[in-house]
């Protein structure tokens, strides 16, 4: 169990989350072992770097990848800061009777106005995991606090700005994330009303943080996001920096040449980056070699999919819910992205 | 990782950001200029977020005296004294945050400089496509021989345009352009260039027009050229752009070197 007695309320479960306990590893494997595999893992490095790195490393390209590491963090900065308050804040302040007061009663209809509260309500994705088990835990229809889990960190005002600034002159890629998201997120929320079953969701109990200590519980949830946060979105400006530097030009421009495998390739990215969704447009608009419909979808997939979210999500609803719900998220992200693209870019 | 040193990397990240924003004019090497009123408000949250961090959670630690009788600025919180002590775990973050200095230690330990040729020649295999005119055209231009400065960006719509017959503003202008040297492809040219970015570094583009009939400068230093427009020798749309070089005058690197 993850009880949570502290201040932060709903956002501290995850830390012993990443990765779960029983995640991937059935037996335990003695320290020996691993120890072996990990050298194993460093070797292989090692020798590929050596294979391809060591040839076209100079002083010129090591400076170029920490302009571009540090020119990520540094965009992306501000915009984290500010999400991350707005998030805390409602956290914090925002009392649960809230969202049932606003929800309809018939899940059904539950599910679009929980999509829509997420274009309203800012929510990193990492806070919006424990915000829907909160939600869950008080009686809202599991659909729809699923389709707010996905809806609230893709289409908030503070992403949705934040992609405008990334893609300065494009708004289409703004109402393409917009209207993508929010389709993958409805979409979701339904099928799993139609398909669900009630004992595959482990519906998370939750006590109700008080009114006593509000700006202390505001002040950790924030500091606990930005740690968070912060740490994925250094990983993914690593990854962004090596592919912008390090990965050869022809390689990306044969990836990116091909439609459907590009579209692909950077949504698998997405997953593996899992960058905060109020950081990801900029990496995504770095991304300068692939199609508008491949960064879209990367930018639609990640915010609902990705290597962190997983592991939360696990860890809050359990295993056989993330098996389910994971691959049936990612697989609408991916398709409604390659339509909306078609379409709209 | 302890909450202290949570509150002490929440400091330096805000004070690194102060750092390239208020105290050096590093931060253009990284983003556009009108990003400091967005990195100064974040950077005084983190650094106030850290600092009542550390001294309400030293107050905590020092025991329950020094709990009750706090006072002052963190007034309006009522917190049990000792009621941090049975959660200790909630506090600790995630280990994943140690990676967050990683660019403090880059911008204050590398500070890594503004893109240059390396950047410029990866990015040579995709062809700039030149901006777009204003919407109301591009003005005529003076043709007394008086350089006019122009970014490379200007200098590429007018070229392109006059490539593509529809407007021949270039023709006869004296021009003043600003950029790096970066090698050309064919040997004997090489190209003044400067890199166009659009939000961040990272998705800077590079806009290289090609020097005629003037020596090769060293690779990356900084140059105005004054010259004339280049015809394209072969096809109207080329996509290269071309300046008849008149002179060449070594500038210091521009205090905002991306266009």
């Amino acid at each position: 169990m993850y009880a949570m007695t502290d201040h932060a309320g709903l956002r501290t479960a995850d830390d012993d989350l990443l990765p779960p306990p029983d995640w991937g590893r059935p037996r335990t494997t003695a320290a020996g072992t691993r120890a072996v595999w990990a050298f194993a893992a460093v070797a292989a490095l090692l020798v590929l770097g050596r294979v391809w790195i060591a040839p076209d490393l100079d002083g010129r390209s090591l400076d170029a990848w920490t302009t571009v590491f540090v020119a990520i963090c540094v965009q992306a900065l501000p915009f984290l800061v500010f999400g991350v308050a707005l998030s805390a804040a409602i956290t914090a302040f925002v009392p649960p009777s809230f969202w049932n007061r606003v929800l309809p009663r018939r899940p059904g209809a539950a599910v679009p106005v929980a999509g829509a509260m997420g274009a309203v309500l800012p929510g990193c994705e990492c806070a919006s995991v424990p915000v829907a088990g909160g939600l869950m835990a008080r009686g809202v229809a599991p659909a729809a606090a699923l389709t707010f889990l996905l809806a609230a960190p893709a289409i908030n005002p503070i992403v949705i700005v934040a992609t405008a600034v990334a893609f300065p002159g494009s708004p289409e890629m703004v109402v393409g994330r917009f209207v993508a998201s929010l389709v993958v997120a409805v979409l979701a929320g339904w099928a799993w009303l139609l398909f669900g079953k009630g004992e595959w969701i482990k519906i998370p109990s939750r006590p109700h943080v008080d009114g006593a200590g509000r700006w202390e519980s505001f002040r950790q949830a924030m500091r606990h996001d930005i740690m968070h946060a912060g740490g994925f979105l250094v990983v993914g400006g690593i990854a962004a920096a090596t592919i912008n530097v390090v990965v050869p030009a022809e390689w990306v421009n044969g990836v990116a040449g091909i439609p459907w495998l590009s579209v692909l390739v950077l949504a698998v990215l997405a997953v593996l980056m899992s960058i905060c969704s109020e950081a990801d447009a900029f990496v995504a608009a770095s991304l300068t070699q692939f199609s508008p419909t491949a960064r879209l979808a990367f930018l639609v997939v990640g915010p609902m999919v990705d290597l962190k979210l997983i592991a939360l999500q696990t860890g809050f609803f359990g295993r056989r819910f993330a098996i389910r719900f994971i691959p049936l998220t990612f697989v609408l992200a991916v398709g409604v992205s390659a339509i909306t693209g078609e379409v709209l870019l | 990782m302890t909450r202290a040193a949570q509150n002490l990397l929440l400091i330096m990240i805000g004070a690194a950001v102060m750092w390239i924003t208020l105290a050096t004019d590093e931060y253009l090497n990284y983003v556009k200029p009108g990003f400091r009123y967005l990195l100064v408000p974040a950077a005084v949250a983190l650094i106030a977020l850290g600092l009542t961090g550390l001294r309400r959670e030293w107050r905590d630690d020092t025991g329950a005296d020094g709990g009750g009788s706090g006072g002052g600025g963190g007034g309006d919180h009522c917190h049990a004294p000792g009621d941090d002590h049975g959660h200790d775990h909630g506090g600790r973050g995630p280990r994943v945050a140690w990676l967050l200095c990683l660019p403090v230690l880059a911008i204050f330990v590398v500070a890594p400089p503004a893109l240059g040729s390396f950047t410029a020649s990866r990015a040579a295999a995709r062809q700039a496509t030149p901006p777009p005119p204003p919407d109301e055209g591009y003005d005529a231009l003076p043709r007394n021989g008086t350089p006019v400065a122009m970014t490379m960006g200007e200098f590429m719509g007018r070229s392109y345009e006059a490539q593509t017959g529809q407007n021949s503003s270039l023709t006869g202008v004296t021009v003043k352009l600003t950029g790096f040297v970066t090698p050309g492809r064919k040997g004997s040219t090489w190209q003044v260039t400067r890199l166009k970015m659009a939000c961040c570094a990272g998705d800077a583009i590079p806009f290289p027009v090609v020097v005629h009939g003037l020596r090769q400068p060293p690779t990356d230093s900084w140059v105005q050229v004054i010259g004339t427009w280049h015809p394209p020798a072969s096809g109207a749309r080329s996509g290269v752009h071309e300046l008849d070089g008149r002179s060449l005058q070594p500038i210091k690197k521009p205090k905002n070197p991306y266009e």
